[in-house]
């Protein structure tokens, strides 16, 4: 498979390149011929850029003088990237003593600054090019071998790494074959900061007299005598300036587009603009629901064009009842549990639909609004509690911070209020707890303490994403038994999103089935669970492992991508009761008696 | 039968903090003895922490243990030189859990799979691609797949590829880390069904690690259930699902979340948390959750005792 190659910052630094390379054949005049009568004469037809101080061609010598330049950064980045590279990688991946060497000596060297250390060798070893690259190589090692260390820590660690031992792959093999391409990005772009950077050091060294040596031509050099005339001829120091930004630019340019160019992964395309949502009208919301959803749609950009991952949703939870909404990856239960509590990404938005909180429409209401909802009528529990809580504060303090968000209170009388909510969500010895971090209490801890967040102000709608999936299944039990308790004695709304089928039959009132995007099926869930009317929903509950039941029977085929779903029954493809008729229209939701709906043909309506 | 991977009175102790600070070891694992035989699933079920996937890298020999031997065919693995050791590698394998980063992201999956072939030079570097293809096709997918790379498959289809670069080197023994619980529940009986399917027709020993008790009861022969780095109890599925006897087991049973929650006579529920593997309690580790704990329990660690179905508590 070929990848799209940045061809034009490698058309940019090639003829650079190029420039540099056939310098003696391009009837250049002589760089170093000097013609005192015409100093500092201006751009002619001659002197295409006009001439230096000692009537040199400027042009020429800018050619001329990017072949030393260029030659240099490349030597110099090249070098520093094969031997900070290696030296990150086996100190990296071997650990211990080589370790221990490489990486001391390395920040030995970092704590020199680059150009005192530069100093110190060139005045050891003497002024010109070939002692300049070796030099700038050594001040540019250290990123090289921090870079490919750090690097390394990262991907050692990965389970592809970890199976390329259990394959019985020898160390070298593995630092040279799955190591070094997983590295590459970060250590492409430090190539391009280094070849940049030396063009510029060289530049500065030769301005000081320490690179390469008069009367050869280099743009440090070229910049360093056009001070000195800077009044009288400003020009003399603009062309070498503007050679060095536009090779640097086109380096950096090539750098990120061979990065990217080399990751097999399709590159990400920004979001196309939009001006305008078109916002279709909804429709007026029913008596009693806490949260009653019309016809939501949401589109997200994606690089191969818009999708739809929830189309035309409808839901209504009702106070004091459970509703579950379940489905697989990719049947956009999450991303439904995002429209209605405005987190959607970005790339994402409501295209239709309404969603109405006691009979405000969340989908319409100024971000401020939106904002004071949250956390207060609204509240949110969500997958993993690790990332959801701020590690340097107290837990305490998190939960006053959500309670003073919404309510004026004092400070004494929060903390109080904090540590009633740590004992509510179960937290033995909540007035101690109140005052750990995050990282010292164990993921259901967490978990109690997000709850406790949540219903700080007393919420009308609790929304939970998938919140009890990353823990163990004694704790589980745990915190499921603690949602239906402050569910029953508060009343409030709870919407349950998992893709867990007995984490419903546990915790829900009624379940809301998704696939690929819209709900198939919807009812009581005793009633659903016990017969099912939709065959998804029938083919989901064979495919759980039920412990005193026939083995679980997986279903054939995979969920339709959004870019390419069926036109009739999105489902017909994997149904094993497909009918002709089922790939001829898109089914709608009906009703299936017992407050149930399906969208299945089948079903007698 | 006679068993092919045996470990006996195996420990592994992580030491805890750096250089200087001398903390108290991590207990992963402790006194853990278990055998498994040819064409058999031993199903190994805990929650985190309770050390179940460092006992798989034990069996595999990719950690040293602290204490007790693994024996392969009655190699000892911690006696055995680098050679003995590399030609067993080809025999033993592990499939991951996580289908996303177990497979390098930068490698076409026929290369990754045909790696075992090129390691152990099992097979000329023509006959390769043919046999990357024939293994893709025993896990159902398409042997044109290989030369595509990993981020073109979805998780279900990834976890199959990982069992195909376990199974290139033709293993006898197979361990398996939670192989289903990165998948969605429909794509998951597949891959159970694949793994059952192949055990049967290459004959293989397989561990199965895992924390969801249905799966372990539709795919395992046995099951050892542990807790904080000890077997509580061990015995075939059939009886040790019906009749529990480890208070831990029953609990453990009674809080998995069930599709017919009304059929659940009693329900245990576990209080507390599980106690710190850095400062697990004297005794019985369970005692400090345990309903029907006595003060005996902190004074003696209670031994596996029974045949064929063993369990660790003296109050039973």
């Amino acid at each position: 498979m070929m990848r799209r190659l940045p061809w034009g910052a490698i058309a940019g630094v090639g003829l650079i390149a190029l420039l540099a390379l056939v310098a003696p054949w391009l009837g250049l005049a002589n760089p170093v011929a000097m013609d005192v009568p015409h100093r500092l004469a201006g751009p002619s037809g001659a002197h295409w850029l006009g001439q230096d101080e000692f009537g040199r061609d400027v042009f020429a010598r800018l050619v001329w003088g990017a072949r030393v330049s260029l030659t240099v950064a490349a030597a110099a980045a090249a070098l520093a990237c094969v031997a900070g590279t290696a030296l990150g990688v086996t100190g990296g991946f071997l650990r211990g003593v080589v370790e221990l060497l490489a990486l001391r000596a390395i920040d030995v060297l970092l704590c020199f600054p680059p150009l005192l250390l530069a100093l110190l060798v060139v005045t050891l070893l003497g002024p010109g090019a070939a002692t300049l690259i070796p030099v700038l190589a050594l001040v540019y090692l250290p990123g090289f071998t921090r870079v490919a260390y750090a690097g390394v820590l990262t991907a050692r660690s990965q389970d592809y790494v970890e199976a390329m031992r259990v394959l019985g792959a020898g160390r070298t093999r593995i630092m040279l074959r799955t190591i070094l391409p997983n590295i590459g990005g970060p250590v492409l772009v430090q190539v391009s900061l280094a070849m940049a950077s030396a063009v510029v050091l060289e530049s500065g060294l030769s301005f000081l007299g320490l690179g390469v040596v008069p009367p050869s031509p280099s743009w440090g050099l070229m910049i360093g005598a056009a001070r000195a005339t800077m009044t009288q001829a400003p020009l003399l120091l603009l062309w070498p300036c503007l050679a060095l930004t536009l090779t640097i630019l086109a380096m950096n340019a090539l750098c990120d587009g061979l990065r990217d160019a080399v990751d097999p992964h399709p590159a990400y395309r920004p979001a196309r603009w939009r001006l305008l949502d078109s916002l279709a009208p909804g429709l007026l919301p029913a008596e009693r629901a806490v949260l009653d959803v019309r016809g939501l749609t949401v589109e997200i950009d994606t690089p191969s064009g818009p999708i739809h991952p929830v189309r035309d949703l409808s839901l209504q939870v009702f106070p004091g009842e459970t509703l579950a909404v379940v489905g697989e990856s990719g049947s956009g239960k999450s991303v439904t549990s995002l429209a209605i509590t405005g987190l959607l990404p970005g790339a994402g938005r409501v295209t239709a639909g309404a969603a109405w909180l006691d009979g405000t429409d969340l989908l319409r209401l100024p971000e401020e609004r939106k904002r004071r909802l949250r956390g207060g009528a609204m509240a949110m529990v969500f997958q993993d509690p690790g990332s959801s809580l701020n590690p340097v504060h107290r837990v305490g303090a998190q939960i006053e911070e959500a309670i003073r968000a919404h309510r004026k209170m004092s400070g004494g009388r929060a903390a109080a209020a904090a540590i009633t909510l740590l004992r509510r969500v179960g937290i033995p010895d909540p007035a101690r707890r109140a005052r750990a971090y995050p990282h010292e209490l164990s993921g259901g801890m967490r978990q109690r303490v997000m709850i406790a967040i949540a219903i700080a102000n007393h919420p009308r709608l609790l929304i939970a994403d998938e919140p009890t999936t990353a823990l163990d299944v004694t704790i589980q039990a745990q915190v499921l038994d603690l949602l239906a308790d402050l569910k029953r004695e508060s009343g409030l709304a709870l919407l349950f999103i998992t893709h867990s089928l007995p984490v419903v039959a546990e915790i829900a009132d009624r379940v809301a089935v998704m696939y690929a995007g819209e709900i198939v099926e919807m009812g009581p869930t005793a009633e659903v669970f016990a017969g099912p009317a939709h065959p998804y929903t029938a083919a989901l509950l064979r495919s759980a492992p039920v412990e005193d039941g026939p083995p679980p029977v997986g279903i054939p085929g995979v969920v339709p991508p959004p870019t390419a779903l069926p036109t009739g029954c999105i489902f017909a493809p994997r149904c094993d009761r497909r009918l002709a008729e089922c790939d001829a229209a898109h089914p709608a939701l009906r009703p299936a008696g017992h407050g149930r709906v399906t969208r299945c043909i089948r079903v007698p309506a | 039968m006679t068993a092919l991977v045996t470990a006996s009175g195996l420990s592994k102790h992580f030491p805890h903090g750096g250089l200087f600070a001398r903390g108290r070891a991590v207990q992963a694992v402790n006194d853990v003895s278990l055998a498994v035989a040819r064409g058999e699933t031993l199903g190994l079920v805990g929650e985190s922490g309770s050390g179940k996937s460092t006992v798989g890298r034990l069996l595999l020999g990719l950690l040293p243990p602290t204490a007790g031997t693994v024996s392969f065919e009655g190699t000892d693995l911690a006696g055995a030189g680098a050679g003995t050791l590399r030609a067993l590698r080809r025999r033993m394998q592990l499939v991951f859990q996580d289908p996303y980063g177990s497979l390098d992201p930068r490698r076409r999956v026929g290369a990754q799979i045909g790696d075992a072939l090129s390691i152990h030079g099992l097979l000329p570097r023509a006959g390769r691609a043919g046999r990357v293809a024939a293994l893709l096709e025993q896990v159902g997918l398409d042997g044109g797949h290989a030369a595509r790379y990993p981020h073109q498959f979805s998780g279900g289809q990834r976890q199959r590829i990982g069992i195909a670069r376990a199974l290139a080197s033709g293993p006898d023994f197979l361990v398996a880390d939670e192989p289903v619980s990165a998948l969605d529940v429909s794509v998951q009986a597949q891959v159970l069904a694949l793994l059952a399917d192949l055990r049967a027709r290459l004959g293989l020993a397989m561990l199965f690690i895992s924390h969801d008790l249905p799966v372990v009861r539709h795919l395992c022969d046995r099951v050892a259930v542990m807790y904080l780095g000890r077997i509580m109890e061990e015995g075939p599925v059939a009886t040790l699902f019906a009749a529990p006897l480890h208070p831990y087991t029953q609990a453990l049973l009674s809080a998995a979340p069930s599709l017919h929650p009304e059929r659940r006579k009693t329900r245990l529920l576990l209080q507390g948390e599980p106690p710190s593997p850095a400062d697990p309690p004297s005794g019985c580790v369970f005692r400090t959750r345990c309903p029907i704990a006595v003060p005996a329990c902190a004074e003696r660690v209670p031994v596996l005792r029974g045949e064929g179905h063993r369990i660790a508590c003296d109050r039973v």
